[in-house]
């Protein structure tokens, strides 16, 4: 989630004025501007709301006073920073390990472990939390169960139920991610540093500690930080740990103040608006510190290839780590769900449980038309989100670097507002601004939309500005001076040349749309229900070896995604992304 | 004539349904919803779209076994089933109501959680045709019972040795049972229950559950939930257990067993909205589950009906009854103070 810092240099040679085609970027412009400021004022509205007698409301601050100034406002405050920090520090670590024994290191066969590092990406955290459950409850968990009978254990040694354990199974989620930028990272280290280190008279350990590591300060930094924001904008183990455990943090408390009877919706609004300005802080640290990190360049022009460490006979303890890393922390999840979903009901491994083994659930799930409606509309969602979320990107992308439009920078930004909005947050503020919109699609999955849209137009932005970069002006002067207008300029020009970046974009998004859970647990309902939320509702009714299949069916079914989508992009080749 | 018109077919509809069509067809005019006849609201409601928005906590257990019958016994109308737990549904109706609008049709939960969107005046006022055969103490001026459910302890049979199997809530103070409970957090109904009904005594109440509060029990939200995770030897016994949740497990192995020498039995109940966007659909539903043809589906979805002429397929009612009314509902703020106190919770 590095972001890269672009020039912002307006080209000459395209002129807009007074083309119709205008219209078009101005109305994204408009799109914008509504699906990411409306939201926000309404929050802010309704945050100084209070009903005094159904559907009476007055203005005022008593919300703040109950949300800030409670007897829980610590022990939230204390739980979320515990969690956040705890999260992104041990995912930090973990992420770092990884990439560093497989990047930088003669560890064997690190070769394979690489695309297995970024396995667990689809795995939608429901999961994630839900696997981690039956592995690690107090009672049945298959790995307590069996460390106490190995070791004659009188109480279970972990208990999932608790901040550790919420810290572990989110961060275990953050992995895959903190490895990603920081194996980015590593690679582009110009190994010369080093080497001028060792000349110098410094040993392995010294020129690590005291070169590798201090280059990488202003990225680790970063990291941390939006792993960091990451979770405390996460829903996932706080709804499936911490509400049972009873440890609330900000995202869980303003779910409850929206869920329990009497709903507190200012009380919720107003714990809103806190994790809001909260995580907006974390990214506005973290674009100033990614923008510091320029200062360290790392990547030159020279061509260099990273050398590797030698690490000795220790690289067997290296791979020691790798092994029980992917054993346990990779495959064990997966297995236990796939186990589990072919029980009749939960049961801790054994001669009588694999007798009960069968096909019931699956069976059982295609009679069961709520997984279908489901099914079909996270499918409808995903694709359509990056879809839509892709275009629109690639239009604001192209105004903001490529046109001379006046006020192109606060489209950029307000492209990048979405990103500081807390799921939770998002899910609320769509609420309060749909239920009574002229056009009735609260209850729909056209609101899941609009909310799936919004969240990642971030991300689309990166994606898509970071090919329009690429794309010399040369290419659309050539076309408009042949006569092209401005639409067929972008359509048969930019657009083609977008492709590998637009390529990337849509399936992140269509991933990331698809394991959404943190706005659609307000927003999906009844017929609009996503699988996340199935899951979840499931879970809650105790269906949990029901649940177990439904999950290893929404994993087939990502696979089957990234697969097509390979064999596609595999053809127009564009694989190098 | 309008007013003759009305008994008469009120008279008709307590008789089967079958008959009334024959007799009637061609014969009357459409009267006022309520006293026509299912299948003439039926004709009524598809003009409406065909969509019934149902908020109810019928878990998908039992609804995928109920609704069917309902969808297939009245062609044309789909029900959206939008399942939550109780609190969360009504929380949703009224955060809808706020933003002007109301999108369910019927809510079908705990009585009391149907009397608190009473109290934000978000229901109809209405007798049903069908409520006549149902005691006072089943209905009232917005809502008939849709079943009923007993709160009991059940226990894991791999956990709890038969000798040592309880007989009655008493002998759960016995510090034998230390860290082996689990129970629901909001199910203060027991104690208001035990302080009503068992004992006719609050002191005597809050004891026992002071004394069971000892053995450190934990709680986990959701019945079913809580179900499963005896199932799954989470915990030796659930305190606080839906009775009709456990037939269908021990059919399908699980080893669990419960007791029925007493129980708290508290009401669910059906009601429409009152500004419903499919009001003739929610009346076909609710005249339709409290009718005697919707509560034997309702046994047979495993539930425990309601309706005095309709008896639960499985052993699901206790010994003794402590039936929860609705003027204890009144009163539950004092017993949920006292149950939040006794275990310390939030």
């Amino acid at each position: 989630m590095a972001t890269v810092a672009i020039p912002r240099t307006p080209s000459k040679g395209i002129s807009l004025p007074r083309d119709p085609a205008l219209l078009v970027p101005l109305a994204g412009a408009g799109v914008l501007v509504y699906l990411a400021v409306l939201p926000l004022i309404m929050l802010v509205i309704g945050s100084f709301q209070a009903e005094v007698a159904p559907r009476e409301f007055i203005y005022t601050l008593k919300n703040y006073q109950h949300a800030y100034a409670s007897e829980y406002t610590y022990s939230t405050f204390a739980n979320s920073l515990i969690f956040a920090s705890g999260s992104a520090g041990l995912g930090f670590i973990l992420g770092t390990m990884l990439a560093w024994l497989t990047e930088r290191t003669n560890t064997p066969l690190r070769g394979i472990f690489v695309p297995l590092a970024v396995v667990p990406l689809i795995l939608p955290g429901v999961l994630e939390s839900i696997a981690w459950i039956f592995l690690l409850s107090p009672k049945f968990g298959y790995l307590n169960v069996w460390l106490q009978s190995l070791f004659g254990l009188k109480s279970a040694p972990f208990n999932v139920f608790s901040l550790p354990g919420m810290i572990w199974v989110h961060s275990v989620g953050q992995v895959p991610l903190a490895f990603l930028l920081m194996v980015a990272a590593f690679k582009s280290m110009d190994p010369s540093l080093e080497e001028s280190a060792m000349m110098s008279g410094a040993n392995t350990w010294q020129s690590f500690r005291r070169v590798t590591l201090r280059l990488l300060m202003p990225t680790a930094g970063s990291v941390l930080l939006i792993l960091f924001v990451r979770t405390l904008e996460s829903f996932e183990a706080p709804a499936l740990i911490g509400i049972p455990a009873r440890i609330y943090v900000y995202t869980s408390e303003i779910y409850l103040a929206f869920n329990e009877y009497p709903p507190d919706y200012g009380r919720g609004g107003a714990l809103a608006v806190g994790l809001l300005l909260l995580s907006a802080v974390g990214v506005w640290l973290y674009t100033r510190a990614t923008k510091e990190g320029k200062k360290f360049q790392t990547v030159t022009g020279k061509a260099f290839r990273p050398r590797q460490f030698d690490l000795g006979s220790w690289r067997w303890v290296g791979f020691g780590f790798l092994a029980v890393y992917f054993l346990f922390v990779v495959l064990l999840p997966f297995l236990v769900l796939l186990w589990a979903s072919f029980l009749p009901f939960f049961a801790a491994p054994s001669w009588d449980a694999v007798q009960k083994l069968s096909l019931d659930n699956y069976r059982y799930l295609h009679g069961f038309r709520p997984f279908w409606d489901a099914m079909t509309n996270s499918i409808i969602l995903a694709t359509l989100t990056a879809s839509i979320a892709m275009v629109l990107t690639s239009l604001v992308a192209w105004i903001v670097y490529k046109s001379r439009l006046p006020g192109a920078w606060l489209l950029d930004f307000l492209a990048f507002v979405p990103i500081t909005i807390p799921g939770i947050v998002m899910g609320m503020a769509l609420i309060l601004l749909y239920v009574a919109f002229p056009i009735p699609i609260y209850g729909t999955i056209w609101v899941l939309l609009i909310a799936y849209v919004t969240r990642f137009i971030p991300y689309g932005m990166r994606a898509a500005s970071g090919s329009i970069l690429q794309i010399h002006s040369e290419l659309e002067e050539a076309a408009s001076a042949s006569g092209a207008s401005w639409w067929e300029t972008f359509r048969r020009v930019t657009l083609p040349l977008l492709r590998p970046g637009f390529a990337a974009g849509w399936i992140y998004i269509c991933i990331v749309s698809f394991r959404e859970f943190s706005t659609s647990v307000l927003l999906a309902t009844g017929e609009s229900r996503v699988l996340s939320i199935l899951l979840f509702t499931m879970f809650e009714q105790g269906q949990v070896t029901v649940v177990a299949a439904i999950g290893i069916l929404m994993i087939a079914t990502l696979l089957a995604i990234v697969a097509i989508f390979y064999k596609i992009t595999g053809r127009i080749g564009l694989q190098n992304n | 004539m309008e007013v003759f018109l009305q008994m008469f077919c009120r008279w008709f509809s307590k008789r089967s349904a079958f008959l009334i069509v024959a007799f009637t067809a061609g014969l009357l005019v459409p009267v006022a919803g309520q006293s026509q006849t299912l299948d003439e609201l039926h004709k009524a409601a598809l003009k409406e779209g065909g969509t019934l928005n149902f908020y109810a906590t019928l878990a998908q257990i039992n609804a995928e076994k109920i609704l069917p019958v309902f969808e297939k016994r009245f062609p044309g109308i789909k029900i959206n089933h939008v399942d939550a737990t109780s609190d969360k549904l009504v929380a949703r109706a009224v955060s809808e109501a706020r933003g002007g609008k109301t999108l369910g049709d019927v809510l079908q939960v705990p009585l009391e959680n149907v009397s608190q969107a009473h109290d934000q005046k978000l229901l109809l006022e209405v007798t049903l045709p069908e409520s006549a055969e149902y005691p006072q103490a089943m209905k009232g001026s917005f809502w008939v019972a849709s079943d009923l459910q007993f709160i009991i302890a059940a226990w894991n049979t791999g956990l709890v040795k038969k000798a040592e199997e309880p007989k009655q809530y008493e002998d759960f103070a016995d510090p034998k049972w230390k860290n082996r409970l689990i129970a629901e957090p909001r199910d203060l109904e027991m104690l208001l229950g035990f302080a009503k009904y068992k004992y006719k005594s609050d002191e005597k109440a809050i004891d026992l559950w002071r004394r069971i509060a000892a053995n450190n029990v934990e709680f986990h939200s959701g019945h079913s939930q809580l179900a499963e995770l005896l199932v799954a030897g989470q915990a030796a016994v659930c305190l606080t257990c839906y009775s009709h949740h456990y037939p269908a497990r021990i059919r399908k192995g699980a080893p669990l067993n419960y007791m029925l020498s007493e129980g708290v039995a508290s009401i669910n109940a059906t009601a429409v909205f009152k500004d419903a966007p499919h009001p003739k659909t929610a009346l076909l539903y609710a005249r339709w589950v409290a009718s005697q043809e919707g509560q034997k589906v309702m046994a047979q979805g495993g539930r425990t009906p309601a309706h005095p002429k309709v008896e639960p397929i499985d052993k699901t009612r206790t010994e003794k009854i402590y039936p929860i009314s609705v003027a204890d509902i009144k009163e539950y703020p004092k017993y949920e103070k006292i149950w939040k106190e006794i275990f310390k919770l939030r």
